[in-house]
């Protein structure tokens, strides 16, 4: 993105807006890229109120069991440990986002994100209850009527109960879904779950009901710095401004030529479309989401004037120098590179995971006991997690110091399948082995049926020292 | 600039939202907030959801003071 308009034009708008924000009413579209960012919100919103109501098994597909620590995703169940899962699935979201951009611009925003989607949807509803463009900038002027009254409440309304059921929804990831449809019509659920609803609903309504393309303008951190990731070969949407130039009014059997005119006939509709408000023919600016509204309605307008398409169209800044624009560039293959390397990791990291997990905790009451016999002993909470999809029996091994003895020696643990075992485990050891006051000991568990599940932890053993 | 009192607030709020979101999730990762409270042994009884919701919160507000903070220290001082 040019950098001077950038600063200077950006500043100079954002105060502007700053200052007096005024409502846009973006005009209702048809075309290519309508269709497309329809088919994305019927996905996508699709995929958001539906998930929840599938089961696998015996319980719900996806469900973020917060209270028992669990994250079931069909076949998968992912634990606290499992963290390492979530921090490589956001990296290639976000190396991802970084690849896209560059290659085709905002994509995201204009076609995916959250934000543009259920904006997307309350535009629907206020154009079924308030009507077009004009006619919504007309109510809004008149004086209050009891019509007015009634269309403003009935928008509302529906917005709310859309907010309300996108907020049960959200908290049907949490808790099992079927529950909280029960416990909604009998009025009994927690407390938190209310809140919750009510939570997310209200963020629902507010930012898809009011602040839209603010939300975009103003908070959005992707917004800001997604220009970084721009360079002269990335897709963006644009005028064209040598065809375009100089603009004006005229009729259809009128040759522009003949009255020296561009094939721009001024209509402004690429304005009254614009979520953000923006005149695409002013060039690049930071708050064009790539929705590519002012395409579509271009291209009907060119139509009907009989002339080409594409005015208004997706190009890269060397296309319009008279440039190639390469695809294969540095950027692209860095960012192709990681992304490739990090999806890697996290399919290695799953096909070689190890479904048991093993904590050792010290007492922390005590440092150490000494027994009758003058013997030294720790006692250690062992937390035994079997992330299996079956039963096992594991074995405990303590090594690290000599003559150790402990209590689950040749004990067998049993431990079903997505459970947690907590057991007391007291290792003994004769303080003349001691030869720190603090030494390394090792605890390996082992299954009995499957010798390959093994986990291993170290943990301190404390004890006094005698010389 | 002079940014108007909303636009402070959505600097405060909505930066220390995504930190706090983030925050949740690496501390619950790490810890059972049912192991705290046995831990710390007082404390009322809250159920499943109720844990993660103030933690939420309690993240949410300590990124807000801290980007009030951070705003009332950039003011001149007079």
């Amino acid at each position: 993105m040019d950098k001077k308009l950038k600063k200077g034009k950006s500043q100079e708008l954002e105060s502007e807006v700053y200052k007096k924000h005024t409502k846009v009413y973006p005009r209702e579209v048809h075309g290519l890229f309508a269709r497309l960012r329809v088919t994305g919100v019927v996905t996508l919103l699709g995929i958001y109120y539906l998930i929840p109501w599938f089961t696998w098994g015996d319980r719900q597909a996806v469900l973020f069991d917060l209270p028992a620590r669990k994250f079931y995703i069909f076949d998968w169940v992912f634990w606290p440990q499992d963290f390492i899962y979530l921090a490589l699935l956001l990296a290639i979201a976000a190396f991802a986002l970084f690849f896209f951009t560059a290659i085709a611009g905002r994509l995201w925003c204009g076609y995916a994100c959250p934000q543009t989607v259920w904006t997307e949807a309350f535009l629907w509803i206020e154009r079924k209850v308030e009507g077009s463009r004009q006619q919504q900038i007309k109510r809004d002027k008149a004086p209050w009527t009891s019509d007015k009254i009634k269309v403003k409440a009935t928008k509302h309304s529906l917005w709310v109960l859309f907010s309300l059921i996108t907020g049960f929804v959200f908290v049907g990831y949490f808790t099992p879904i079927r529950e909280l449809a029960a416990g909604i019509v009998t009025f009994q659920l927690g407390v938190w779950e209310w809140f919750w609803l009510f939570f997310y609903g209200f963020a629902t309504y507010g930012n898809a009901g009011w602040m839209r393309e603010q939300v975009c303008m103003y908070m959005c951190p992707y917004a800001r710095f997604q220009s970084a990731m721009f360079d002269k070969d990335t897709l963006v949407v644009a005028y064209d401004k040598e065809r375009g130039e100089p603009r004006g009014g005229r009729k259809r059997t009128i040759d522009p030529a003949e009255k020296g005119l561009g094939s721009c006939v001024d209509c402004n509709l690429c304005v009254q479309v614009c979520p953000t408000g923006i005149d695409i023919r002013n060039g690049l600016q930071y708050e064009c989401i790539g929705c590519a509204a002012c395409i579509d309605v271009c291209n009907d307008v060119m139509d009907k004037m009989g002339y080409e398409p594409n005015l208004v169209r997706y190009t890269t800044e060397h296309r319009d120098d008279g440039h190639e624009t390469h695809i294969l560039r540095p950027r692209i293959v860095v960012y192709a590179v990681l992304l490739l390397v990090i999806t890697g990791s996290i399919f290695f990291k799953i096909a070689t995971r190890i479904p048991l997990e093993l904590d050792v905790i010290r007492d922390r009451n005590a440092l150490y006991r000494e027994t009758p016999e003058g013997l030294v002993a720790n006692i250690y909470t062992l937390k035994v997690i079997n992330m299996d999809e079956e039963r096992h029996s594991y074995r405990l091994r303590v090594d690290g110091l000599e003559g150790l003895t402990h209590a689950l020696d040749g004990k067998v643990l049993e431990v079903k399948s997505g459970e947690v075992l907590d057991v007391t485990e007291d290792v003994v050891v004769d303080p003349i082995n001691l030869k720190k006051t603090s030494s390394e000991i090792i605890f390996t568990l082992e299954s009995i049926e499957n010798p390959e599940l093994v986990s291993e932890q170290k943990s301190r053993f404390l004890g006094p020292l005698i010389r | 600039m002079e940014k108007k009192k909303p636009h402070k607030a959505i600097a405060i709020l909505w930066p220390s939202f995504m930190v706090a979101v983030v925050a949740t999730g690496i501390f619950f990762s790490t810890f059972d907030p049912v192991e705290i409270y046995h831990i710390s042994g007082d404390g009322f009884e809250l159920s499943g959801l109720g844990h993660y919701t103030i933690g939420f919160f309690s993240f949410w507000l300590l990124g807000a003071v801290n980007g009030f903070l951070a705003l009332y220290f950039l003011k001149p001082c007079e």
